[in-house]
């Protein structure tokens, strides 16, 4: 434990330590260091980083923000993200323009996320890029985790890492597409003392979330365009904007599809625009059952008769679990 | 019907090994694969034995499995599969193996699934058919 530096608790994800590699971007001062950012990075997991706690936030109470970016499209990763600032420096958050994300052009948000970067003194950020494979991987897994889930334990892990790296966290304010009041009720849970918002277009209204939003929004943009294909060179990148109704994105996806394996992992395969365009251009893969479809007490009558006894000398035909189990057989036929 | 089974020489001797991967779903289909460029590139390293990965989106955990002491895995590949049930069937060896990746669709590779079990016979096996001493 105490061998631990600390870049380890920027590369930690769901418990597991990524590769090191030789350089890592530790510090994002502005937009461009995104990009080095997620080129290093292995697009197989979640990626993280935390800015650095300024000291006022350590000092002062914070309010904190969340929201996420890039939950519809069907390539790239969905991204959380977090900021927080001094409740005594609400004001700034206003003059940097930190409004609905939405409504800002994206020009605007590079621009503020480079203002969010430049006041290092007041506000503190983070983001956790949640890997298409990563999505793909939770809605396909025995017990389907679902993107809400997925989503709920992003945004949990990064106040929780704010808040162990030192931030005196006073308020949280969410921007939920889902239901307000569960999720309201499992943050008190997790994060007890602390005022708890959570609201629809909490992004429009608390400059906070906007703040949040941009880092998050930003960072998916930058994540999706510094994406490395793994699978190769040939790849193209004219991908669009992810989104399923892109028509670009669409027609990246006809073009990209490996018989065997299917897409690159840039894709969410449990998409259902995913789905279909496999389903009609890729092999057809069978798993197994997932869970024993067992028929419901069927009772044939053939049960109460006796078996011939013309059919005793076969007995020995019978297999002993041993082999059954194994699922060992002899090889008479290939 | 008769199945004969080619293996050179030449081909045991191969110090160069294949590298298999067993996969826990059906891939309808019969043909060479990007297993390198597409799943390869992204199989992660949990610990020394165990190894994780993605099919299709789908979570994969594998474990190497080793052919037991004495045996030798081998792969065939047959031309053309004749339609005539008693017609004469020709196999050809076309690598040796000493190890392969053993996946599991989101489970950890145990003594419970039935390839790994299934080795057991190899010593029971053993076991009834030497000499009793």
């Amino acid at each position: 434990m105490d061998e631990k530096d600390e870049n380890e608790t920027e590369e930690n994800n769901q418990g597991r330590e990524e590769i090191p590699r030789e350089e890592t971007v530790n510090v994002i001062a502005c937009k461009e260091d995104l990009n080095p950012f997620f080129e290093q990075s292995n697009h197989s997991i979640n990626k993280v980083h935390f800015s650095e706690v300024p000291q006022i936030c350590r000092d002062e109470p914070c309010q904190l923000g969340v929201d996420e970016a890039g939950r519809g499209p069907v390539l790239g990763p969905m991204v959380y993200g977090i900021s927080y600032a001094p409740l005594s420096r609400k004001q700034l958050l206003v003059d940097l323009g930190c409004a609905d994300s939405k409504s800002l052009t994206e020009k605007k948000r590079d621009e503020i996320f480079d203002d969010i970067c430049k006041h290092k003194d007041s506000i503190g950020w983070a983001i956790e890029a949640i890997s298409p494979n990563v999505i793909a991987n939770s809605m396909y897994r025995r017990t389907k985790v679902s993107l809400n889930e997925v989503s709920m334990v992003s945004a949990i892990k990064l106040i929780q890492g704010a808040i162990e790296a030192g931030v005196n966290v006073a308020e949280i304010y969410v921007d939920t597409v889902g239901k307000p009041e569960s999720y309201q009720a499992r943050l008190k849970g997790v994060f007890p003392g602390v005022k708890i918002v959570v609201a629809k277009k909490a992004d429009a209204t608390y400059p906070i979330v906007s703040a949040a939003s941009i880092c998050a929004k930003v960072s998916r943009d930058h994540a999706l365009r510094a994406w490395r294909f793994r699978e190769g060179d040939s790849i193209g990148t004219e991908y669009g904007s992810g989104y399923p109704t892109d028509p670009v994105t669409k027609n990246w996806l006809s073009e990209n599809v490996d018989a065997v394996f299917g897409f690159p992992q840039l894709v969410r395969f449990s998409w259902s625009t995913a789905e279909q365009i496999l389903e009609s251009k890729a092999l057809a893969v069978e798993w197994e059952e997932t869970e024993e479809t067992e028929m419901p007490n069927e009772q044939t009558i053939l049960k109460f008769f006796a078996k011939s006894p013309t059919k005793l000398p076969n007995v020995h035909t019978k297999k002993h679990p041993f082999f059954t189990e194994r699922c060992l057989s002899n090889a008479n036929i290939l | 019907m008769a199945i004969r089974l080619h293996i050179n020489k030449k081909d045991l001797a191969k110090q160069e090994e294949s590298e298999l991967h067993l996969m826990p779903c059906k891939i309808h289909g019969d043909q060479a694969a990007n297993v390198s460029s597409y799943f390869k590139s992204s199989i992660r390293k949990i610990d020394e034995e165990h190894y994780d990965c993605s099919f299709r989106g789908y979570p994969l955990q594998g474990k190497k499995v080793i052919v037991p002491a004495g045996y030798k895995g081998i792969m065939f590949m047959e031309n053309k599969k004749t339609d005539a049930e008693n017609k004469n069937r020709n196999l050809y060896c076309t690598g040796t193996f000493s190890q392969f990746t053993y996946w599991n669709y989101d489970r950890i590779p145990s003594k419970n699934d039935s390839l790994v079990a299934a080795l057991d016979w190899i010593d029971i096996a053993e076991a009834l058919h030497s000499s009793e001493t």
